[in-house]
């Protein structure tokens, strides 16, 4: 689990530490912090931060605080691109992926079972202090939807686009907006490998012409139009567009559910970082892949949900202590968001902070013998 | 705290040598304490201390004390040698970078081993060791140097003479040898830590440069062993 949560929980951190530091100082602090009387269950080591029950959907309230698996195959093709790095690292120090289940992720997997698919798609908004776990539950709720069998539309951080892009082409679409090449087919290759079997079976219900010689005959498969993507890589934001817009409306036909997972996306809305050759700076609306995402965000479809995470960490111009949807969103994004449910995510309560030292020194993480 | 207090001797120096005087001596006298920072004595209470640990305490009630340095701290996880190792990395008075770059350190040579550790049979894990505190300190002790040279001039000419070396010797050397190798024979696109971490686990099991350096002193100072005796301390 993510061991910046821990670090709300460190009563006076080291200041001489640099940010970095203090997550890994973080873990020596850990003996400060556990109490004296706390007494391990002699019965079952694993019993107590462990669950073998490994499917998201069967996941209930006495699971709560509890690790569970998810197979590395799995994790390969639902999360190529989607999980936080620090969480990378531990997978491949444990050689296992280990995620809690917590409070948050259950109230929306309640939500989620519940909500009548013909209405128009509801937006979640998972909100929360820095280093309390928003990421992490994003990740959850995708890989319950996998497991359901939805269309999975995951953005690992939409900050990654509106900030140190290399390369701006001018649309060929629109003369007013400019292509992120790069960004774009990076984010298509990923969208391949995790839904596979959609694009087979989803079909273009309009013919999309590329250039003086390519072009999309109308029902081909979805999967053509990402080849092309990847082809062309010039093309490549223009290929997600029409992605996302065949995607959106299809959906309210009921052959599928979609997920739209973004992560980070007060980026949408604020101020970006990039310029134009004759430096004056780029708004969001003038990126195709800002755009695109924007149209999906407005609840104007149905069939699906709409769940994501503000994120102060990669966001621009905002200060370090804004968390608040109204904060970081800005009065436009909130404008368009709105309505939408709040979730918020705070800091380990003491039963799962419990569980994750467990799991840690399960796992012999805890190295000082002091931090036992 | 042994010398006589520096303002006496400031005194006689500059009674003797008139605008001579900067000394730079401890400013404490001869009464003064060094600091005791292990929590662990006086949390216990009264009844359960030995007769010295109650004769020390009353010392040290009488006595003044020196101030604490501010490295040294009363965490549990406060290491002398880590802090001194930290000192040596530091350039140009940038703690907070050294001290983050020798925790980063730490935490690679913890993922290393762990990896090596969930990934081995179950035979082979007890062999593997895990504490990145114990790699540090055996990888140091393996870099010491038992005996080292020094140049003496006789006659004109300067031989490197075999000599002993006092503890702090050995370890300076070991952590200088170590620093100065990571930062001169890396490529350019490596961190410190993770150059650090390979060097650290290379020491620990005994191969890698700085062994290689270690063994080549040894060698030049039993190649030396006839000078031996220009020694004269």
């Amino acid at each position: 689990k993510m061991l910046r949560s821990l670090r709300g929980l460190v009563c006076h951190p080291q200041k001489l530490d640099h940010r970095y530091a203090l997550h890994t100082a973080a873990k020596d602090c850990l003996s400060s912090l556990v109490k004296q009387d706390v007494q391990t269950p002699a019965e079952g080591p694993r019993a107590v931060f462990y669950t073998s029950e490994n499917d998201p959907a069967n996941h209930a309230e006495h699971h709560e605080g509890r690790h569970y698996t998810i197979p590395l195959e799995e994790v390969k093709a639902v999360f190529p691109h989607g999980l936080p790095h620090r969480f990378q690292q531990q997978i491949k120090t444990f050689n296992e992926a280990c995620l809690m289940v917590r409070k948050p992720a259950l109230e929306l997997f309640a939500y989620l079972k519940k909500s009548n698919f013909a209405h128009p798609a509801v937006r979640y908004v998972i909100y929360g202090e820095k280093g309390t776990g928003k990421t992490m539950t994003l990740c959850h709720v995708v890989h319950y939807c996998s497991r359901q069998g939805w269309l999975v539309l995951h953005i690992p951080d939409a900050h990654l686009w509106v900030k140190n892009c290399r390369e701006l082409l001018q649309s060929s679409y629109n003369k007013d907006r400019l292509d992120q090449p790069l960004q774009a087919s990076f984010w298509l290759k990923n969208f391949k490998t995790s839904n596979e079997r959609f694009l087979k079976e989803i079909k273009t219900q309009r013919k999309y012409v590329w250039g003086k010689r390519d072009s999309t005959e109308e029902g081909r498969p979805l999967g053509e139009v990402v080849e092309q993507g990847l082809a062309r890589v010039r093309n490549a934001s223009d290929a997600v567009g029409v992605v996302l817009k065949e995607i959106k409306q299809q959906c309210h036909l009921g052959f599928f559910r979609l997920l739209v997972a973004v992560d980070g996306v007060n980026a949408l809305w604020g101020r970006t970082t990039l310029k134009k050759e004759d430096k004056s700076p780029v708004s969001p609306e003038e990126l195709t892949l800002v755009y695109n995402l924007r149209k999906m965000m407005r609840n104007d479809w149905s069939g699906g949900a709409v769940v994501t995470t503000l994120s102060q960490t990669g966001s621009l111009f905002k200060p370090r202590s804004a968390y608040l949807p109204q904060e970081l969103l800005g009065k436009e994004g909130f404008d368009v968001l709105d309505p939408f449910i709040p979730i918020l995510v705070s800091n380990y309560s003491a039963a799962e902070f419990e569980s994750c030292y467990q799991y840690y020194r399960h796992c012999r993480w805890l190295q000082h013998p002091r931090g036992q | 705290m042994a010398a006589p207090s520096a303002a006496g001797l400031a005194r006689r120096l500059r009674a003797w040598l008139p605008r001579l005087t900067p000394v730079r001596w401890s400013r404490y006298g001869p009464s003064y304490l060094e600091p005791d920072v292990s929590k662990e004595l006086y949390q216990k209470p009264l009844e359960e201390l030995s007769e010295e640990e109650k004769e020390k305490l009353k010392l040290r009630a009488v006595h003044p004390i020196k101030a604490a340095p501010p490295s040294v701290s009363t965490s549990v996880f406060s290491d002398p040698m880590i802090s001194k190792f930290t000192n040596m990395m530091m350039k140009n008075g940038n703690k907070v970078l050294a001290r983050s770059l020798m925790s980063q350190t730490l935490e690679a040579i913890k993922r290393k081993q762990l990896e090596k550790y969930h990934k081995a049979p179950e035979g082979e894990k007890e062999t593997i060791e895990c504490n990145p505190y114990v790699i540090f300190h055996q990888a140091l002790k393996n870099c010491q140097p038992i005996i080292g040279l020094s140049s003496i001039t006789r006659g004109g000419k300067t031989y490197q003479v075999p000599v002993p070396l006092n503890d702090s010797r050995k370890r300076f050397l070991a952590m200088k040898w170590l620093i100065t190798e990571c930062r001169e024979n890396k490529h350019r696109r490596t961190l410190m830590p993770e150059k650090l971490s390979q060097e650290l686990l290379q020491a620990f099991n005994n191969e890698g440069p700085i062994i290689k350096k270690k063994h080549v002193l040894h060698k030049m100072a039993e190649a030396n062993r006839a000078y031996a005796h220009f020694r004269w301390w």
